[in-house]
């Protein structure tokens, strides 16, 4: 493999929901290199699998959706040794496919490897039980993994904490699962965060807090146990503008101290600009065009990137929707994707050669910018556009690169795979 | 009435499940008998007598049982045959246990529309005005309410009904009544008390989802807008508050169906129905025959089981595809 | 608001709520067709034994002040005397109670014990046999009148399987009135070690309590399995997986716990069927308890026993329901901050 350190590679990577409407390809192998310590973004709008694509890294998918393809590398040499006995296929030099281990194992990994912040602070908590308690659980699980480091057979959960445990709690406290030393680290975690009155606030619940003081709390739950990889899936879309900044400082310092990597879910330009060292545009379930944060902001070719960036003072907009550029979120239903640009019906710059699935180019720029366009291969004309109508009856924004959106009811497939995404990826809830 | 989403939503419901065709099917075949009894009644089921020579019940057809009877000063163990002619036998006096069962589904059919109609009449607009005013008339009409659930519906319809005794009335019947059929009850009677009873038991749960439903609506816009109009408080909730309210009282009605035929079945088989024509009764009937007599009391048994099963299924899919959050009071009686 | 302003509040409404039974039951008998008189003595006594008797009663007084009398009796707990039997009603109403809380007991342990496992099977296992299985009990159990289902019960366990029982188990469930009370039983058991007793009640009380349970085991079964489908479906349970904590603890922990808040107040509501269904499996079994001795009141015209028995139910109803209320409160945190 090459010199870059790399801490996650992503390979082929496709996720599928199975719905009642037909197959939906949320993420159609997706290519992905994130280096360890960097701050990468995905930026796209909702519906585009940006939150699946996070989803699939942590293992979050549930039914009806599915990875169904694909490989993601990640390095860990500890971790590939104690795999190496019972799936040699999965390693290869200190890196693990995530993919080819037993569910055990990924499952493992949950909290101490990888850990996720999520849009809305407030229903991402359970509304019954306090704060602190939550937060404990999640050093707790920090605490047995360190206590107990991965044996050759691989732990599984059931032989941590079993039913039998949980049964005896309701009377006997010290078989809680949650001990008094990860309430006392949870009580850290939160002044960590900047939460005044910590021991306090511990004991509240998550309706007591304040909607950044919640967000957060959850940032110190997803540090709680020390992961190398943290999601961060629009970490500040729900929050007010003034505690947005807020909270991205916060990020920003904590990456800073501790030097993990963070993956940046957002459909926020400002957001990227502001925190990623190198960004992804995706589209369709694609990533249409990355590079460095100059390649995409300066020197970018793809016309959706062009569309996102012409729109962001709308990003600031109060219900945070990006919808930057004409037509409709892109159907994603198997059997009504064509195999052609699937930005083609949207794009003011579609051509024939447009036709054909256009693989990732090189781009100017850095070494790291792509692009899934033809443009990075040869320059728009005229004569080889096509007509204004060649997609139905649906009317493309021609040239106007800030058209207003057009959300023509007719449009019901589409919404509806929308709806399917978000349901079945909780993206926008 | 309907917004086309929930419309499409029943429509969804109806055709990815079994469950919902089942229970219209069942609900059919039960009001089809309700509304046809004398057409397919086989006896008139009033009429006592059908027994064999020893003053033996018949069983259903295809079994048999053994009895003792007295002759000649001793009991001798005679073996009951049944007989095709009564297809599920007769009970102790002789009728015949198919054409009640037949004759039954009316009653309960009856008591359960006509007794969940009342209560929604009674409960919609105490809630309505409950929920759309508010305030102190909110605060009244609801202590109101709780005393009312504060009495098991049971234990209330007994108390009333110990009130007031069980009156019923005959509702004569057309088919018979033009002479198309002949040999059947010239009328059926409707236990009036035991229905205005049920409706005055179960119209608090009707209130509850009504206010629920006025007061959210109470602040929208377009209320609003009605009122700022001059539109007069009476003509809002019927023209804006009420049309809202319907889904909910639709799918709860359907639910209360259920609760009413049982609770209709509980206070006949207890004898405070004032009807001898129902499935409540027939089953306290047979209640001291069990040892050998069985299907006297399962046979009325099954036709409420089914009755309510039909009911429950409908219920069900309303529920699911109109609105999932309604409490109703079940009927467990 | 604190959890004890919470609920003295409840409290106070609930005495609303009993005064408005007791007004109720009042009027009731106000209205009431006939002379009671006539009900203690019979129509054909002597004139004059009849006016002993309403003077007695209190039943030539004006209408209001037989309210207040009437109220002042209910608030010191006296509820009067009998018409049939000239006993004390709230002796022949607290006599009563103990089967009946038997009854109610063993019917709530049963529907809990069985529907809660169910229903998590249930949701655990959708659209699988399991879940089929439990789906159409849960059906049947809504659906069956309980009294039919009582008897059903007798002619299987006691009347077809009593002999094979005895033979090859060497018990079955008797028929007919209760023997021996719980309290008596344990008394024995405590003081003789003689465990027999026990033995019986539990005999006794296994077909009742099982008539009474079904449609709260087939209504706790629906809850749950729906409650907790909805739960799984919320974005905390998939952040709480993002923590990497064991599967047993999301389930229990996290989503059934909280599946049960909702659950408890519905119960609570539902109360009303249990006892409306105690009192009509009392009728089915000769159950000893007061759903049993409404029934006599009610055939009899008994009216103060009626009254009695009626209230003493409201009233447990009342209290039962607030205890459910603080439950509730106790489980979410949210009620008492509303
Ligand atoms: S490939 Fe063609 S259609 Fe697609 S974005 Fe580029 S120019 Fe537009």
């Amino acid at each position: 493999m090459t010199d870059t350190d790399d801490i996650l590679r992503v390979n082929d990577l496709s996720t599928r929901f199975f719905t009642e409407q037909g197959q939906v390809n949320a993420v159609d192998e997706l290519e992905l290199r994130i280096e360890r310590g960097e701050v990468f973004g995905i930026v796209g709008e909702s519906g585009s699998g940006k939150s699946v694509t996070a989803r699939s890294v942590i293992d979050l998918i549930d039914a009806p959706g599915e990875i169904t393809d694909g490989e993601i590398w990640f390095d860990d040499a500890e971790l590939a040794e104690t795999v190496r006995e019972d799936s040699p296929d999965a390693v290869d030099g200190s890196f693990v496919d995530l993919l080819s281990v037993s569910p055990a194992v990924r499952q493992s990994l949950r909290g101490t490897s990888f850990s996720m912040i999520f849009q809305d602070p407030e229903s991402s908590f359970n509304p019954s039980l306090t704060v602190g308690e939550q937060l404990a659980e999640a050093v707790e699980v920090q605490r047995r993994a360190s206590a107990n480091p991965r044996s050759t057979k691989a732990k599984t959960d059931s032989a941590e904490y079993s039913f039998g445990n949980l049964l005896l709690s309701t009377v006997l406290p010290s078989q809680q699962f949650v001990t008094e030393e990860s309430r006392e680290r949870a009580i850290e975690l939160l002044e960590l965060v900047g939460i005044p009155d910590p021991v306090e606030r511990a004991g509240e619940y998550p309706h007591e807090y304040s909607g950044g003081m919640l967000q957060r709390a959850m940032i110190a739950q997803a540090l709680a146990g020390e992961p190398d990889v943290l999601i961060a899936d629009e970490p500040t879309t729900a929050l007010d503008v003034t505690i947005q900044a807020q909270i991205l400082d916060l990020l920003d310092d904590l990456q800073t101290e501790t030097g993990m990597t963070i993956l940046l879910i957002t459909h926020n330009l400002g957001v990227v600009a502001r925190m990623c060292d190198r960004v992804g545009v995706m589209y369709a379930g694609e990533i249409v065009e990355r590079g460095t944060l100059e390649d995409v902001f300066d020197d970018h070719v793809h016309p959706y990137t062009e569309g996102l960036l012409g729109s962001i003072p709308e990003l600031e907009g109060a219900n945070g929707q990006l919808e930057p550029i004409g037509g409709n979120v892109p159907s994603l239903l198997d059997h009504e994707m064509e195999d052609r640009c699937h930005f083609a019906d949207r794009c003011p710059m579609a051509m024939e050669d447009c036709l054909d699935h256009p693989p990732e180019f090189d781009a100017t720029g850095s070494e790291a910018h792509t692009v899934r366009c033809v443009l990075a291969t040869r320059s728009y004309t005229e004569r080889d556009a096509l007509p204004p109508n060649y997609f139905g009856d649906e009317e493309r924004p021609a040239g106007d690169k800030h058209a207003e959106p057009d959300r023509s009811d007719g449009e019901q497939p589409a919404e509806r795979t929308q709806t399917t995404i978000s349901d079945a990826g909780g993206e926008s809830r | 009435m309907i917004p086309d989403r929930l419309e499409s939503n029943l429509r969804q419901g109806f055709r990815e499940s079994l469950l919902p065709k089942l229970g219209l099917v069942l609900l059919a075949s039960i009001l089809i008998m309700a509304i046809f009894a004398p057409v397919l009644a086989t006896h008139n089921p009033t009429r006592t007598g059908y027994l064999d020579e020893n003053g033996n019940s018949y069983p259903p057809l295809g079994t048999s049982y053994t009895t003792e009877i007295g002759q000649d000063g001793e009991f001798v163990e005679v073996e009951v045959e049944s007989t095709s002619d009564h297809l599920l036998g007769t009970n102790d006096i002789g009728q015949d246990v198919f054409s009640r069962l037949v004759y039954g589904a009316r009653t309960s059919m009856l008591v359960g529309l006509l007794g969940t109609g009342l209560a929604v009449l009674i409960g919609v607009p105490f809630g309505l005005i409950s929920g759309y005013y508010g305030g102190r008339v909110d605060d009244a009409m609801m202590r109101i309410a709780d005393t009312m659930l504060a009495f098991p519906s049971l234990v209330l319809a007994l108390a009333l009904i110990g009130v007031f005794g069980s009156a019923g009335f005959g509702i004569p019947d057309p088919l018979t009544r033009f002479g198309l059929i002949d040999g059947m009850p010239e009328s059926t009677m409707l236990p009036g008390t035991v229905t205005v009873v049920v409706a005055l038991v179960t119209w608090v749960w009707f209130a509850r989802v009504a206010r629920g439903e006025a007061m959210s609506v109470r602040n929208e816009e377009y209320v609003t807008a009605a009122r700022s109009m001059g539109a007069s408080n009476w003509t809002i909730l019927f023209k804006h508050v009420l049309p809202n309210s319907l889904t909910p009282v639709i799918v709860l009605a359907t639910i209360q169906v259920a609760a009413v035929i049982l609770l209709e079945s509980s206070l006949s088989f207890l004898g405070f129905s004032g009807t001898t024509l129902s499935w409540g009764y027939d089953i306290s009937r047979g209640q001291g025959y069990q040892r050998t007599s069985w299907w006297i009391s399962m046979v009325p048994g099954l036709g409420i089981v089914f009755a309510v099963i039909a009911v429950n299924l409908l219920g069900d899919w309303l529920r699911d595809a109109l609105d999932p959050n309604i409490e109703g009071e079940g009927g467990g009686a | 608001m604190s959890i004890g302003k919470f609920l003295v509040k409840r409290l106070l409404q609930g005495v609303l709520v009993i005064w408005g039974v007791i007004t109720i039951m009042f009027a009731l008998r106000a209205v009431s067709p006939g002379d009671p008189a006539n009900l203690i003595v019979g129509p054909a006594a002597d004139p004059e034994i009849r006016d002993q008797v309403r003077e007695q009663y209190g039943l030539n007084e004006p209408i209001y002040v037989q309210y207040v009398d009437y109220v002042q009796g209910m608030v010191t707990g006296d509820f009067g005397y009998s018409f049939q039997s000239s006993r004390e009603v709230t002796t022949m109403v607290l006599e009563r109670v103990p089967a009946t809380l038997e009854l109610a007991i063993a019917a709530t342990i049963i529907a809990v014990v069985i529907a809660v496992p169910l229903g998590v099977i249930s949701a655990s296992r959708r659209n699988e046999p399991a879940d089929y299985g439990a789906t159409l009990f849960s059906l049947l159990g809504i659906s069956t009148p309980n009294f039919w289902l009582g008897l059903m019960l007798i002619l299987l366990f006691a009347v077809f399987l009593q002999d094979p029982m005895e033979t090859y188990l060497g018990f079955s469930f008797p028929q007919g009135r209760r023997t021996v009370g719980f309290g008596e039983a344990v008394i024995t058991l405590v003081t003789t070690g003689y465990a027999g007793d026990l033995l019986t009640w539990v005999r006794h009380i296994t077909l009742p309590a099982i008539t009474l349970g079904t449609y709260f085991t087939a209504m706790i079964t629906r809850l749950t399995r729906s409650g907790m489908i909805d739960e799984f479906g919320k974005p905390y349970v998939t952040a709480t997986e993002a923590k990497g904590i064991p599967y047993v603890l999301i389930r229990y922990k996290h989503v059934l716990r909280n599946t049960m808040i909702p659950i408890i107040t519905v119960l609570g509501l539902q109360l009303g069927t249990l006892i409306g269904g105690a009192v009509i499996t009392e009728t089915v079994f000769n159950w000893p308890g007061l759903g049993d001795r409404l029934i006599q009141a009610l055939n009899a015209r008994d009216w103060p026993l009626m009254q009695g028995i009626i209230v003493f139910i409201a009233l447990g109803f009342v209290l039962i329901n607030i205890a459910v209320d603080a439950l509730y409160a106790t489980l979410d945190p949210r009620v008492t901050n509303e």
